[in-house]
């Protein structure tokens, strides 16, 4: 009976959204960032929550993984306890699962580490992200909790919400410097020209590790097991405080009654765990046009119609994704036809085109990797052959010498051998002379 | 003597921190009081079968002192009257409460309901639980406990067999209820006390968070005159329930304000000194405004004196700048002024009320004037002289700097006092470069830029002062103009590419169609080609030809000769070689055997031609 429940509990669990381990410095933050966890819980998130230097932690058990997410709101933790490592985490993120990490000033060598794995850095102890243009009016007097415009949150409405209209943001702690070479890496929310982060307390004698715009408050990166991992400066941008409160800058400018935290926090939550921007392929069709179903192989210079049905997963359900941007590539090593697929008013994107004239082993390959959404991937070989030697071109007029010469010499043939062989001479002209 | 000594040394600490403990920074103010009574109404605004909101409702209001109005009370009475059912002894001592909180008229209890709970808690299996709240609903509807050394003994055991911390804490509230018999719960204080966990060493809270807190808080607090804690416990625990004030949840509520009134009637209550707004002082407002409240933000029922600065320290040098001032009364009876005049920089401000002192870190604010600035180019090499222009604060540069790669751009300005902030940047609309200025002994900031080194790509930019600091009033953005700088030609960079999103169509090439000759020149030789047959034709028409010696016995060799060049045609057009040789066997048997027919009867027809010669 026992069993029976574990076991329906554990696939109610599997069908909601999916266990997540929240690892906390102390019980308060539970209670100091409620609203957060409220509303991952009303999502239908399982949470647990251990403090991170507890000894019993373990991510998997006999090879399989007790959580699809982890939220690591520990910033000071120097060490995690149990079994969890850098090394863990970093398998776990590689196995597929979600992490959303947040920092602060005090980031702990452990998230240090964490986050250079995952390609950000992040400053050194004690720094504060500041900005002394841009700061709110409530700051504690260094300039720290900054009020930052919605504008600079990245141009992706699938990872933080339409950006029009949502409020100034607050933050409060330390920056990330993220490599610009790594593709992967996204800078969610970014600071202004006027930030920089230093260490409040000390004189800057040295080049700030982050300034100005480069200055990455919240980054992301998905990779390339679409995993994805959430890097935030700081743990006080998820809190209730920060979510409630009303934003004003003390330089003028920037206010509102709500801060926009909470919406763009949803909004994270929601893509970071998956809930946001997952695609995936429903089908593949190719055939002749005109025909119906796949043929064998294509011959050069057919014209060949390409169907494929792209979904997004939408509150739990697939459903038929809208873009106007999905490219087709038709290649043999080297992309010969790329193309945009047109969408059809049922939903599937199709693409017309000719086959071209070099015979191989072909791909149709739809490569959709687009900031935010995981990345879709497709191919289907087919192969192209050369045309059959009956199905050149006939009676061309240029060669109509040729047959004209051919015939003639097969008529000419005929009729000679009945004149040769049935010619009656003339007496009068003896033969042999 | 070691231990004499060891005491001594103890209680003399002991008596330094009775005589000057802390305070707490804060208090639940007007904004937090209409945040919490919202969401309480915001909890019975939803028509639900749950009466228990009611409960944390009345009673947290109740504490908040903000009544209903007898209109809500009647509607509130009638809607638990009419939905109240009993459920378990817990929910029923939500409805009681709720119903005598509201002051709702007659009566929701029925005897036979009071009957079933005293039973209830007298069972020895009841749960404590139960026992609590059903102790409370007695002293409710003002029964006495019948056999209260029983259900004592019932705790005891039960809090054997498990001593959690909720548990506890009802054992605690159960305790109070039974008078004298529940004096046994006192043992335990201490443990509990002992269990609370301590944050950052600032906080103290109990593991479960807020509601365990609470009720244990509650439970320990609950009989007047016990003091179970010192004076610095509860500020810790005060601390945290300020931590907790963006609770939303009405239960979380109550809790709060629960454990918040008990902390206020206990023996230590917590004393709140805090500055009002933010703690700095400008040229502008000089005034710092300190608060000396109660948790509540109610003025102390007895109000600590003398209120008091001890000293302002300025924290660069250590130099006390203000000591042992009074405080004036502000405004409000809460609120205490102290007026300062301060060189910009960190100070620290201790106030102390009475026997509580808490230290603050202030700021004296300051403005910011650029005494000069000096901008221009150098040769790296030196050996041009430099020439700098001067600016004036707010104008442009009137023409754009242009730079080439053997030179520096410098920027030259001093300031009316250092600050943290002084970078230059450098601004197209793609890009953004910011240099960071090094003061030299001279108090001088410079900025001294290697375009060539520092800058990848030629391009137009727009320069900017950014100077800013904690501790002034008027962050700077100072607009310098432009500087047009070309590097010559450097090994052009890859533009970075571009990662994601569409990529340029490709459409494929066809290769083109071979070039043909024009059809008049096929037709003309396809003309040429057919000439000769036809002149033969001609040729054999004006010579004059015969079939004269046709026989019938020709017939079949002509037939399947015309058959084989018939099907040579039909090869052409549309048979294959396999086909076209499966049908030239017969034929060419056929033609061979009647050929050699005719052959022979033509030579024998022209022998007997000869012979009859």
């Amino acid at each position: 009976m026992k069993l029976i429940i574990l076991l329906c509990s554990f696939f109610a669990a599997s069908l909601a959204q999916g266990p997540t381990l929240v690892l906390l410095d102390n019980q308060v933050i539970k209670e100091t960032h409620s609203i957060f966890f409220k509303s991952l819980q009303d999502r239908g998130y399982t949470l647990t929550f251990k403090i991170a230097d507890d000894a019993s932690l373990v991510l998997s058990r006999y090879g399989e993984y007790l959580y699809k997410n982890l939220i690591i709101f520990a910033p000071s933790v120097e060490e995690f306890g149990g079994s969890l490592n850098v090394d863990a985490i970093t398998q776990f993120v590689d196995d597929g699962g979600n992490v959303l990490v947040a920092g602060s000033s005090e980031t702990g060598d452990v998230l240090r580490e964490l986050a250079s794995e995952c390609g950000f850095e992040v400053d050194e102890e004690g720094a504060f992200v500041i900005d002394h243009h841009g700061f709110s009016v409530d700051d504690n007097g260094q300039h720290t909790k900054l009020v930052v415009s919605s504008d600079n949150l990245i141009d992706a409405p699938v990872i933080v919400g339409p950006k029009k209209g949502v409020a100034p943001l607050l933050y409060q702690g330390t920056g990330i410097l993220t490599d610009v070479e790594n593709p992967l890496v996204l800078p969610l929310l970014t600071a202004d020209s006027t930030a920089y982060s230093f260490n409040p307390d000390q004189p800057i004698k040295e080049y700030p590790h982050a300034v100005g715009r480069d200055t990455v408050l919240i980054a992301g990166i998905q990779a390339r097991n679409n995993a994805r991992v959430v890097f935030s400066g700081s743990l006080s941008f998820f809190s209730d405080e920060f979510f409630t409160s009303s934003v004003e800058r003390a330089q003028g400018g920037l206010s509102a009654k709500k801060s926009g935290n909470e919406d763009v926090s949803t909004a994270v939550t929601q893509w970071v765990f998956k809930e946001h921007g997952q695609l995936r392929v429903r089908s593949v069709k190719h055939h002749k046009e005109g025909e119906k179903d796949a043929p064998n192989d294509y011959t050069i210079m057919e014209n060949v119609v390409y169907t494929i049905e792209i979904d997004i997963l939408e509150k739990g359900q697939w459903k038929p994704f809208t873009a106007t941007d999905v490219q087709l590539e038709f290649v043999r090593i080297d992309p010969f036809v790329r193309t945009t697929l047109k969408r059809k008013p049922a939903g599937q994107y199709e693409a017309r085109f000719t086959i071209p004239d070099v015979y191989g082993v072909y791909q149709f390959k739809v490569d959709y990797d687009r900031v935010g959404y995981t990345r879709l991937f497709s191919t289907t070989q087919v192969s192209v052959r050369p045309l059959q030697h009956t199905q050149y071109e006939r009676f061309i007029t240029s060669a109509y010498p040729y047959y004209t010469g051919a015939f003639s010499m097969m008529i000419g043939v005929f009729i000679f051998s009945f004149v040769f062989l049935h010619l009656k001479e003339d007496e009068k002209k003896p033969k042999g002379d | 003597m070691e231990f004499v000594k060891f005491c001594i040394l103890a209680l003399s600490i002991y008596t330094l921190f009775e005589s000057t403990h802390g305070s707490i920074g804060g208090y639940i103010n007007p904004a937090d009081r209409n945040k919490f009574i919202q969401i309480l109404q915001k909890s019975l605004d939803i028509d639900g079968s749950d009466l228990t909101p009611y409960y944390y409702a009345a009673k947290a209001r109740s504490i908040l002192n903000s009544p209903y109005e007898p209109q809500q009370v009647t509607d509130y009475c009638n809607n638990i009257k009419s939905k109240f059912q009993y459920q378990s002894i817990e929910n029923s001592f939500y409805v009681y409460s709720a119903w005598k909180l509201l002051g709702c008229r007659g009566q929701i209890h029925t005897t036979e309901a009071v009957k079933a709970i005293q039973s209830a808690i007298e069972n020895p299996k009841a749960a404590i639980p139960d026992i609590r709240y059903g102790l409370e609903i007695l002293v409710i509807v003002g029964q006495q406990v019948s056999n209260p050394a029983k259900i004592a003994q019932t705790i005891q055991t039960k809090l054997k067999e498990d001593d959690s911390l909720s548990n506890l804490g009802h054992a605690l509230h159960a305790g109070y209820l039974l008078g004298d018999s529940g004096k046994f719960v006192s043992s335990r204080v201490e443990d509990i006390i002992v269990q609370a966990d301590e944050v950052d060493g600032k906080l103290l809270q109990w593991e479960g968070g807020l509601t365990t807190t609470s009720l244990l808080l509650t439970g320990l607090l609950r009989a007047p005159g016990s003091a179970p804690l010192t004076a610095s416990q509860s500020d810790k625990f005060a601390n945290y329930l300020l931590t907790r004030k963006t609770v939303q949840t009405p239960k979380g509520v109550l809790g709060l304000v629960e454990a918040a009134n008990a902390l206020q009637h206990s023996t230590v209550p917590p004393v709140s000194v805090s500055i009002k707004g933010i703690p700095q002082v400008s040229p502008e407002k000089g005034d710092l405004v300190f608060q000396i409240t109660s948790i509540f933000g109610v003025p102390l029922k007895v109000p600590p004196k003398p209120i008091q600065v001890e000293s302002v320290t300025k924290l660069s040098d250590n130099s006390v700048v203000v000591s042992n001032q009074a405080l004036k009364q502000g405004g409000s009876s809460i609120d205490y002024v102290l007026p300062l005049k301060l060189d910009p920089g960190l100070y620290k401000v201790v106030i102390s009320a009475g026997p509580n002192t808490a230290d603050f870190a202030v700021r004296a604010l300051g403005s910011l004037a650029i005494k000069s600035l000096e901008i221009g180019l150098s040769d790296t090499d030196g050996s041009a002289a430099t020439k700098l222009t001067k600016l004036p604060y707010r104008n442009k540069l009137e023409k754009p700097l242009q730079a080439d790669s053997s030179q520096n751009l410098i920027v030259k300005f001093s300031l009316s006092r250092p600050v943290h902030q002084a970078f230059l940047r450098l601004h197209s609309v793609a890009k953004e470069i910011i240099f960071v200025a090094e003061q030299d002994s001279s108090k001088v900031y410079l900025v001294e830029v290697n375009l060539e080194k520092e800058l990848s790509e030629s391009g137009n930019f727009e320069m900017e002062l950014l100077l800013g600091d904690a501790l002034i009033t008027n962050p700077i953005r100072w607009n310098l103009g432009k500087i047009e700088v070309s590097l010559g030609a450097i090994a052009g960079k890859e533009a970075p590419r571009v990662a994601r999103g569409p990529k340029r169509e490709i459409e494929h090439l066809f290769r083109p169609a071979e070039k043909r000759p024009p059809e008049v020149v096929s037709v003309f030789f396809t003309a040429l080609t057919a000439s000769p047959f036809l002149i033969l034709l001609i040729l054999w028409a004006k010579i004059g030809i015969n079939f004269e010696n046709f026989t019938a016995i020709s017939l079949p060799f002509h037939l399947g000769f015309g058959g084989i060049l018939g099907l040579f045609t039909l090869f052409w057009l549309r048979l294959d070689m396999f086909v076209t040789c499966a049908w030239l066997v017969p034929i060419g048997g056929f033609t061979f055997f009647s050929g050699h027919k005719l052959l022979s009867h033509l030579a024998r027809s022209r022998k007997q031609e000869k012979s009859d010669k």
